[in-house]
């Protein structure tokens, strides 16, 4: 049963170069192979990443890794209260003849061949380069210089540093909406992981590290058509179908699928969110996933295992419980998969 | 209360009254069933008759209020009855009852002593009011022992023995109590089904048993075709939901290892269940009833349910 048609080898073939990819990325992150393989998904869906976590977890490791095993152009910004979206655009500075030179910014370099759009501390950013990077995301192109620029192998990763509040700007929902996963990083647990990450000198020098891997194991241009032979590829049954929109319902709308949490008045819960475009990315990554796993049809674990990441960040709950989320949105996402019946 | 008075010991008393109250006051009697063979504590009856001008009546402010006269007498009741009589008068009847506690050691005569009663006639002319005085009466007590006992060489002797108290039959109350008790029992025992407190603890629903059953109606399961297709897989939601109600979640194939951990009692049957899982998956999501069938066939199904609730029960 685990079989793709024959006509589909070389979706065979790039499950490997994906396996490929995975073992390359985990030589520089390590106990982190659930996010590898989250930041997989995303790459052959291709949706763009928002990456949280703590302070120190190697959410930039795991970002730069990806990118150098991903090959293409890479560039990354600091996000900083005072950038401005023609930051991102253009490049003004004084030449050695003492003549002011505006050159094209480090979204613009390297367009054609852009791979990954690498936007660090994005919630520092405000919200005018929020909104250019909307675009960007959404329509992969930029107007500039008197002409658009299309960026047809962007993916953009951004991380959010959780801990601090000062300074920074919220993401717009619209903005939350727009990236395709939100991937929470802690740091690995296993002691053996650890004792590893502080005692082992390789992984001290990032540099190094990263510099270390193989460059380009999947080829980066190619991967759109991928992505697209994958989403058409991989079948859903009316049984698949169903299930999801009973449990997109019973995310809206909570009390009505009978789902009861302890404190939580489960009326008034779910302000919205969950959009149309949310739930079509969930069976995007969720195809993704079946391919990785060698079947050419979903099963409701392919829904369960992206569920979180794909949907979480787009529930928007009531103020009073908005500052709890982190707790109740799992909670919710968990008591929906124990409610709704698969089969 | 209506007192028995014996006439023929009654005390009358006829009094003069002074000339302007003898037009209101018409005449004043004491009457009392006896004037002796009183003891220590028992009550005396006096009934007094005032006959009086018509539209006098008592002001009842001014009748002998019950409670201690003297420290041997206590006033124990009042009552006042009043009727009117032929001759256009009116009689005013005051029934007393008095307690002596008074401990004579010789037959003595006691003195109870007299009272004065207001009476009113209220017209449009004014009020008019009179007094009528009863006398004080007499009465003779008796000792209850007397004065010089035999002598008797123990001095508890000199108590009269206790008299006999007729034997209460206890039956009634026993089965009254026993009644009671068994009540108070059966309601406690519903209180405590309705609370599920412990002997009522509610018995784990047995899910494999309930989907046999379900399985057991769907026979047609076991032939061919589209209709036996469709048998099978409601066959395999039956088993679905009772592995979902034994958990209280939703359980998928990937689950299967956490599901027999934590409920080791089905752990002999994991292979079945694997097997089960992956027909489910095929029949479900790869839309392959057909090759489901032959991995886990509608009697394999049927077999692995049986098995089950056998386990099911043994846990």
């Amino acid at each position: 049963m685990n079989t793709l048609r024959t006509g589909d080898a070389m979706l065979t073939d790039w499950r490997d170069s994906a396996a490929r990819f995975e073992a390359e990325v985990g030589r520089a992150v390590i106990g982190q192979a659930r996010a590898v393989r989250l930041i997989t998904i995303a790459i052959f869906a291709r949706g763009h990443v928002l990456l949280e976590g703590d302070v120190g977890v190697g959410k930039t490791t795991l970002l730069r890794a990806a990118a150098r095993a991903l090959g293409g152009a890479y560039e990354r910004v600091e996000g900083t209260v005072d950038m401005m979206p023609s930051d991102l655009i253009y490049h003004t500075y004084l030449a050695d003849d003492g003549r002011p030179r505006v050159e094209p910014g480090p979204v613009l370099r390297r367009s054609d061949d852009l791979s990954i759009f690498f936007f660090n501390e994005i919630n520092r950013a405000r919200p005018q380069v929020h909104a250019l990077l909307l675009r960007l995301m959404a329509e992969g192109s930029v107007r500039a210089f008197e002409r658009d620029y299309r960026f047809p192998h962007l993916q953009v990763f951004a991380d959010r540093n959780r801990v601090e509040r000062e300074e920074t700007f919220e993401l717009p929902a619209a903005a939350r909406d727009r990236f395709f996963m939100e991937i929470g990083l802690e740091a690995p647990r296993e002691a053996s992981v650890r004792r590893d990450l502080v005692f082992e000198p390789r992984f001290h020098d990032t540099d190094a590290l990263v510099s270390g891997l193989a460059e380009g194991v999947l080829d980066h241009a190619a991967i759109g058509g991928v992505a697209r032979a994958i989403q058409h590829g991989i079948q859903a049954s009316p049984e698949i179908e169903a299930y999801v929109v009973a449990l997109w319902e019973a995310l809206v709308r909570p009390a009505e699928a009978g789902i009861r949490l302890p404190g939580l008045d489960m009326d008034a819960l779910v302000q919205g969110g969950a959009s149309p475009r949310g739930v079509a990315f969930l069976v995007r990554a969720a195809r993704v996933r079946a391919w990785l796993e060698g079947r050419d049809w979903l099963v409701p674990e392919d829904i369960r295992d992206v569920f979180q990441p794909v949907m979480a960040h787009r529930v928007f709950l009531e103020p009073v419980y908005e500052m709890r989320r982190e707790i109740i949105v799992p909670a919710l996402c968990r008591a929906v998969f124990e409610t709704v019946a698969a089969p | 209360m209506r007192l028995r008075l014996d006439f023929r010991l009654c005390l009358a008393l006829a009094v003069l009254l002074p000339a302007a109250a003898a037009a209101q006051v018409r005449a004043i009697e004491v009457r009392s069933p006896r004037a002796f063979g009183y003891f220590l504590g028992d009550l005396v009856q006096a009934q007094v008759d005032l006959v009086v001008d018509a539209g006098f009546s008592v002001q009842p402010a001014s009748l002998p209020q019950p409670g201690p006269l003297a420290y041997w007498l206590d006033l124990r009741r009042v009552a006042l009855n009043e009727t009117a009589l032929a001759d256009g008068g009116r009689r005013i009847r005051l029934n007393l009852t008095y307690q002596n506690f008074y401990a004579a050691l010789d037959a003595r005569p006691l003195e109870i002593p007299g009272f004065a009663v207001t009476l009113a006639n209220e017209t449009a002319q004014g009020l008019t009011t009179a007094q009528a005085v009863v006398p004080g009466w007499s009465f003779t007590i008796s000792p209850l022992r007397e004065v010089q006992p035999t002598r008797q060489d123990d001095p508890a002797d000199y108590m009269r023995p206790d008299g006999a108290s007729g034997a209460i039959d206890a039956r009634p109350m026993l089965l009254a109590s026993g009644g009671f008790a068994a009540a108070t029992l059966a309601t406690l025992a519903i209180l405590a089904r309705d609370r599920a407190w412990p002997p009522f603890r509610p018995r784990r629903v047995r899910s494999f048993a309930v989907a046999r059953r379900k399985l057991r109606r769907l026979k047609a399961g076991v032939g061919t075709g589209a209709a036996a297709d469709a048998a099978y897989r409601d066959g395999l939601l039956a088993l679905h939901r009772g592995i979902d109600t034994t958990d209280g979640r939703r359980v998928l194939a990937d689950d299967l290892s956490a599901f027999l951990a934590r409920h080791p009692a089905l752990a002999p049957q994991a292979a079945r269940l694997e097997a089960f899982f992956a027909a489910s998956r095929l029949a479900f999501f790869g839309r392959d009833t057909a090759g489901a069938r032959t991995l886990v066939s509608f009697a394999a199904l049927d077999d692995t349910l049986c098995r089950l609730a056998a386990d099911e029960r043994r846990a």
